[in-house]
């Protein structure tokens, strides 16, 4: 591929009636990577990701897809899973992930032959030859997704993949993501569940109100909220709370406070003195869940909920 | 490049749907729909005429009649009686022997318990009275028809004939068709096309329902752009109809190298003035008619979004379908006329009343330039359905001027791609 970007858009603008749905969002891929949008319900993601794919067309901005100036152009080197999961329901699995395939331009005899190695990977071997409608939600799911990576696409879509999917499903796609980025491919999916993306993402985006709030990579979104340090004397006290910082709060038998900008020893040294010793301590980076709450605003997820 | 890319994603729609469709045992029910039709028609038609025979079978005319004239009244009949066929001729002649009074006699016969006598015919055979039942005036003058040729025979003496012709048969030379077998033609041609794209061509309506009821669209949608859908769909219902009319096709041929040969000669007379290319053209109409017809049902029914609102399209659809008929067989009755024109340039009527001038006159540049006309429409008609589908349904695009400011609660009442 040997380009900068695997998706570039900027300033894309797509309104609904009288409301702009998406604001002015701007998206940088880069190849082989693992690349999150996160949002809450109705912050635009899934249009977003149509406008990406030249499904529709923004009302303003621009927006490149492999290259080509066009999404469509490059359609064939694209695999898409929408979030509204569609099969036909009298197909068989492997003809579906075939016919998936037949659309993006893989020639229907290999498609045939890849589903079946493909459904006997993920260990749905023995659906190969059932149809749709006879599958679970959760298998049918699997399905299209394997449809959407049958013709190897050097980019991969993935509108909400883990909705719906029970905790063995959901890490069994992680896998199969992870394996898609070992190949080569880029991919570019959609959540608004962080643990997933917690545990996948190089780099994330979040939108809220149709507009890019953040943009970086995990650590960078987790490091927009001081680290909490949480400290659990040997011998409780209350004046353990004269030696911590101004901020400390107990929580059970412990405290809980901002990591110092100096660094904890000062703290730890001052506290050993006393004699209230330590009988834990534990330095925790924010979780993405309360980065992405503190960017989003708790206003705007509960509207959203 | 990007032309083959468009007709492998045409082809690989219209591939799904062509099997989709002819796979299922709905199909063979499909298939078999006219034997279905037929049958019915048949027993419906024995039912009908064995009431009608058994009816025949018990009316008699009566003539109350001397021995003398009985025997000039039972050769009359015998004369008479040939040159009907066999079930259109009237009901058995009974002569009774006249007693007493003769009107009497005459109102007793009606009353037979075993036959049923529709006119009774009594006195003299230079003047006789004719008594019948109201509806069997026929049978009352063939009865005077009698007396008036029992009475002839009788005058000359016996059965002499007076006149004595030759019997020769003739036909037209081979290969020339009359102008009423144009005619003919040109309606077979429109009446055989309508009723072909009536049953068939509705059945895209919808086609697109089904993609969205699915939700298969947007997977078709962002590998597919929307024209190839369409245009894939459509064919793929035309392959449908193509089986269709080629296991019909085979049979009705088969079915008439069977027929007597009488038969084939009468239908050699319904010639088309364009001669043997006349099938090919009748393709080419079919194709086109299918086509533009197919493509607007399949761009107005992608608009409806339940089976309701598909049922609720099916009657504008049927009264549209109709109205093409109505003005292509105007068209096929007058052929130089000004609506003829208009029925031929037309888009929706134009393979219709092409098939028409196809059976009337012989030029064959003018087909040439139909179907080109026809096909450019075809091709405005997907356009068009796929561009209303696109900002009607996938909320693509500036929204029609009619939608704006409804868009946002579609959207949020579940419109199918919600953002």
């Amino acid at each position: 591929m040997g380009s900068e970007w695997a998706v570039r858009a900027s300033g894309l603008v797509k309104r609904f009636g009288d409301r702009n749905v998406v604001d002015g969002v701007d998206v940088a891929v880069p190849p082989g990577t693992i690349y999150g949008v996160l949002g809450p319900n109705g912050a635009g993601k899934t249009t977003t990701l149509r406008m990406l794919l030249g499904i529709i067309e923004p009302d303003e901005g621009e927006r490149t897809l492999l290259d080509a100036a066009h999404p469509r152009e490059a359609s064939d080197r694209v695999g898409y899973l929408p979030e509204e999961r569609g099969l036909y329901p009298g197909m068989k699995a492997f003809e579906a992930i075939a016919f998936m395939g037949a659309l993006r331009g893989l020639d229907w005899g290999t498609g045939r032959k890849r589903a079946r190695l493909l459904l006997e990977d993920a260990n749905l071997g023995h659906a190969a030859d059932s149809k749709i409608k006879k599958l679970s939600k959760g298998m049918a799911q699997l399905v299209q997704l394997l449809g959407s990576v049958v013709h190897d696409p050097e980019l991969l879509v993935l509108d909400e993949p883990f909705s719906g999917l029970d905790p063995v499903n959901q890490e069994r796609l992680e896998a199969m993501i992870l394996a898609q980025r070992a190949r080569g491919a880029t991919i570019l999916f959609s959540t608004h569940v962080m643990a997933n993306a917690e545990r996948l993402c190089d780099r994330l985006t979040i939108i809220a109100g149709g507009k890019v709030r953040f943009e970086g990579t995990v650590d960078e979104a987790r490091a927009t909220l001081p680290i909490r340090a949480r400290y659990m004397p040997h011998h409780p006290d209350a004046g353990i709370r004269a030696l911590l910082p101004a901020d400390a709060q107990e929580e059970g038998q412990g405290w809980v406070f901002t990591l110092p900008p100096e660094g904890i020893e000062g703290v730890l040294v001052k506290l050993i003195d006393a004699g209230y010793g330590i009988s834990g301590l534990s330095i925790e980076p924010a979780r993405l869940h309360d980065a992405f709450v503190r960017i989003v605003g708790r206003d705007a997820l509960e509207a959203a909920a | 490049m990007i032309r083959n890319k468009l007709v492998r994603q045409t082809l690989t729609v219209a591939r799904r749907d062509f099997i989709a469709t002819v796979f299922t045992p709905t199909f063979l029910i499909f298939l078999l729909a006219p034997l279905i039709m037929l049958s019915f028609g048949a027993v419906g038609g024995i039912g009908a005429a064995t009431m009608a025979s058994s009816s025949a079978d018990k009316s008699r005319i009566v003539a109350i009649a001397s021995p003398a004239d009985a025997r000039a009244l039972i050769a009359a009949d015998r004369n008479l009686r040939g040159l009907y066929r066999r079930r259109e001729g009237p009901p058995a002649l009974v002569i009774q022997s006249p007693g007493g009074d003769e009107a009497a006699q005459a109102r007793r016969a009606f009353d037979a318990k075993d036959t049923d006598p529709t006119a009774v015919l009594y006195g003299p055979l230079s003047r006789p009275t004719v008594l019948h039942v109201p509806v069997s005036v026929r049978h009352a003058d063939y009865l005077a028809r009698l007396a008036e040729e029992a009475l002839r025979s009788q005058r000359l003496g016996g059965e002499t004939r007076l006149s004595v012709a030759t019997k020769q048969a003739y036909s037209a030379a081979a290969g020339r068709t009359s102008q009423r077998g144009s005619n003919q033609a040109a309606f077979f041609a429109v009446f055989g096309l309508f009723i072909l794209t009536l049953m068939l061509a509705g059945q895209a309506v919808g086609t697109m329902a089904e993609e969205r009821s699915n939700k298969v669209i947007e997977v078709l949608a962002a590998a597919v752009p929307l024209e190839s859908v369409f245009l894939g769909k459509l064919l793929g219902m035309f392959g449908v109809a193509i089986l269709f009319v080629a296991f019909w096709g085979t049979i009705v041929v088969n079915v008439g190298q069977l027929l007597p040969g009488n038969f084939a000669r009468a239908f050699a007379e319904v010639g088309p003035a364009v001669g043997p290319l006349f099938a090919l053209l009748f393709f080419g109409y079919f194709t086109m008619a299918y086509l533009l017809l197919g493509s607007v049902f399949l761009g107005i029914g992608a608009q409806a979004s339940t089976p309701r609102e598909i049922q609720m399209l099916s009657l504008p659809i049927t009264i549209f379908q109709v109205a093409m008929f109505g003005l292509s067989q105007a068209a096929a009755t007058n052929p130089d006329s000004g609506l003829t024109r208009f029925a031929e340039i037309f888009p929706f009527s134009s393979p219709f009343a092409m098939a028409a001038r196809a059976a009337n006159k012989p030029e064959i540049w003018p087909h040439l330039l139909a179907l080109g006309w026809q096909a450019l429409w075809v091709a405005a008609t997907i356009w068009l359905g796929a561009r209303l589908f696109r900002r009607g349904v996938l909320q693509s695009g500036s929204p029609a001027f009619w939608k704006r400011g409804r868009t946002a609660k579609t959207l949020e009442a579940g419109s199918h791609l919600p953002a």
